[in-house]
């Protein structure tokens, strides 16, 4: 059985609130192979999408993956998944996999954002707001729509300036407004735009503070792929932040690490049992709540 | 004291002017804040002194509170705390709650016999917990602002929203509408959400009676229910609830 498993994959799949994401590691725990879409409305579908492309990239078959585990506010909807784990457990076993040292993670994700303190590999504290968008990708989107801008393009503007205009809003309705306000005041767009980072990076690191703030930072999370977020997170905390290649992965990658060392725990258990998986084209209706 | 007296209040959302004569209203002006608070200021305090049928000159004494109301150049400027104490004093004597439901956030504040505030708390500036929520939903909704209460009045079953910040509100107001929801009822819903959150900003402990909601928020039937419901309470609305700031400093004004 340990030859056999030493020879097969296993996956992690992350369904974030905007964002799906699914990573498959080898034996070693090496990446063969990532893919990241959109979530959408069918969880269940997206699920077995992003595992077939996850596939695909890897070139493996579904009877080559031993374990899968699925992590994220969608873990539910997985219904191939072996087991669900929580996203701040997968989070912090991706992160310390890229960054043994980690102290402090910091995560901005669609709707959310987590902070959690890692030692020695291990999640020793954490907090996390889903209460309230201010501090989440959402204020983001929220100031791109305002601007007309696309979230890519707002990063590299807001490179162009050393002098953010301050933004006294926290809340993301009322910043909305002033970015408007600033702009008819005839404030350069760079300028305002490094604002808007700086107020989202301020509430997030308000949260942070909360648990003492340790280096090495890393900074993860869809939020984290935006130059304009990672100059201004520097700037807040005043210390340097280290970013992955990925920073949308973290989650799925703590996954698939983990699907990988369950399984080599129930194989010297003697208890791993490889199931023949399907990934059934799950039809969802919206009838399905009522029944 | 004799004489007549102006208070302004430039709030976040809207402006406010009083005229007060020996302790009645003689005028009120009411009209969105917009971005430049000194001409607002000067536009509110001509709108008044038309109603008062009077002249600058005629004013004895001014003062002025609310975000802008520095700008307003009366003779003082007083905070809203102390003002929403003074004017809802005079209106309600045995007034001891204060629920301010304004335009950018909320605030409790707890006074004794005499309008002297004895303890206060601020909401952050969110806008669940202010009258902006309410402004959103008659969006989304496609509805006058002014029908949301006696719309929500009818619920007969209110939704349940599983966040309080008005950003994800709005995502989630779409899907109840989207699963068949009716608008009375997800009103009704976001109504006790405000009311939740308000509780919460009031002490432990037994609710000083009588209770006031004032703001523009008092203006809704639904959630002034809401709240007395939440709190169960009766609580009294003023006629005008959005000018009682601007009434408390006209009566700071009159006693300097």
């Amino acid at each position: 059985m340990l030859n056999e498993i030493s020879r097969l994959f296993f996956a992690g799949i992350d369904i974030g609130s905007t964002m799906s994401k699914a990573v498959i590691v080898d034996a070693s725990g090496v990446v063969r192979a990532y893919v990241v879409g959109p979530t959408g409305a069918e969880h269940r579908r997206r699920a077995n999408k992003v595992m077939e492309d996850v596939m695909l990239k890897a070139g493996i078959t579904l009877d080559e993956v031993a374990y899968i585990i699925s992590t994220g506010y969608g873990r539910v909807s997985v219904p191939f998944a072996d087991k669900q784990v929580t996203e701040l457990t997968c989070h912090a076993r991706g992160v310390s996999t890229l960054f043994p040292d980690v102290r402090t993670a910091i995560d901005i994700g669609g709707q959310d954002a987590k902070v959690l303190k890692i030692k020695n590999g291990r999640l020793t504290d954490f907090l996390t707001n889903e209460k309230c968008a201010a501090g989440t990708g959402r204020f983001l989107e929220v100031a791109a729509d305002t601007l007309g801008l696309d979230l890519n393009e707002m990063g590299r503007i807001s490179l162009q300036t050393e002098t953010p205009v301050k933004i006294n809003s926290l809340c993301t309705i009322f910043a909305q407004q002033e970015i408007i306000s600033r702009l008819s005041e005839g404030q350069p767009l760079p300028d305002i735009l490094a604002g808007v980072y700086i107020a989202v990076t301020t509430r997030v690191v308000k949260l942070a503070r909360q648990l003492k703030v340790e280096p090495p930072v890393v900074f993860t999370g869809g939020v984290a792929k935006n130059v304009g977020m990672v100059k201004a997170m520097e700037i807040v905390l005043s210390m340097p932040v280290l970013v992955p290649e990925e920073p949308l992965i973290t989650g799925a990658l703590g996954a698939a690490i983990l699907a990988r060392d369950q399984a080599f725990q129930l194989v010297q258990d003697g208890l791993l049992q490889i199931k023949k998986k399907e990934l059934t084209e799950a039809h969802i209706d919206f009838t399905e709540k009522n029944r | 004291m004799s004489g007549y007296f102006l208070g302004i209040d430039i709030g976040a959302a809207g402006s406010k002017a009083v005229i007060l004569d020996s302790e009645k209203i003689l005028a009120l002006a009411v009209m969105p804040s917009g971005t430049n608070y000194s001409t607002t200021s000067a536009a509110v305090k001509a709108e008044v002194l038309k109603q008062a049928g009077l002249k600058e000159s005629g004013i004895t004494a001014s003062a002025a509170t609310g975000i802008g109301g520095r700008n307003a150049g009366t003779d003082s400027y007083h905070g809203v705390i102390l003002c929403d104490a003074r004017g809802v004093n005079l209106l309600f004597p045995a007034a001891r709650t204060i629920i301010d439901i304004g335009g950018q956030g909320s605030q409790v504040i707890t006074m004794d016999e005499a309008g002297r505030v004895i303890n206060f708390n601020v909401s952050e500036i969110c806008a669940t917990g202010s009258a902006r929520l309410l402004q959103v939903l008659a969006r989304i909704l496609q509805i006058d602002i002014n029908d949301i209460g006696p719309l929500s009045l009818k619920a007969t079953s209110p939704s349940n929203f599983s966040t309080s910040c008005t950003v994800f509100l709005e995502t989630e107001v779409i899907t109840r509408i989207s699963q068949g929801d009716r608008p009375e009822d997800i009103l009704a819903g976001i109504h006790r959400s405000i009311a939740d959150k308000i509780s919460g900003m009031l002490s432990s402990g037994a609710i000083q009676k009588d209770v006031v909601i004032i703001g523009g928020g008092a203006l809704d039937t639904g959630l002034v229910k809401a709240i007395e419901d939440k709190l169960g309470i009766q609580a009294r609305v003023p006629e005008n609830p959005r000018i009682t700031a601007a009434l408390g400093a006209a009566v700071i004004a009159s006693q300097r």
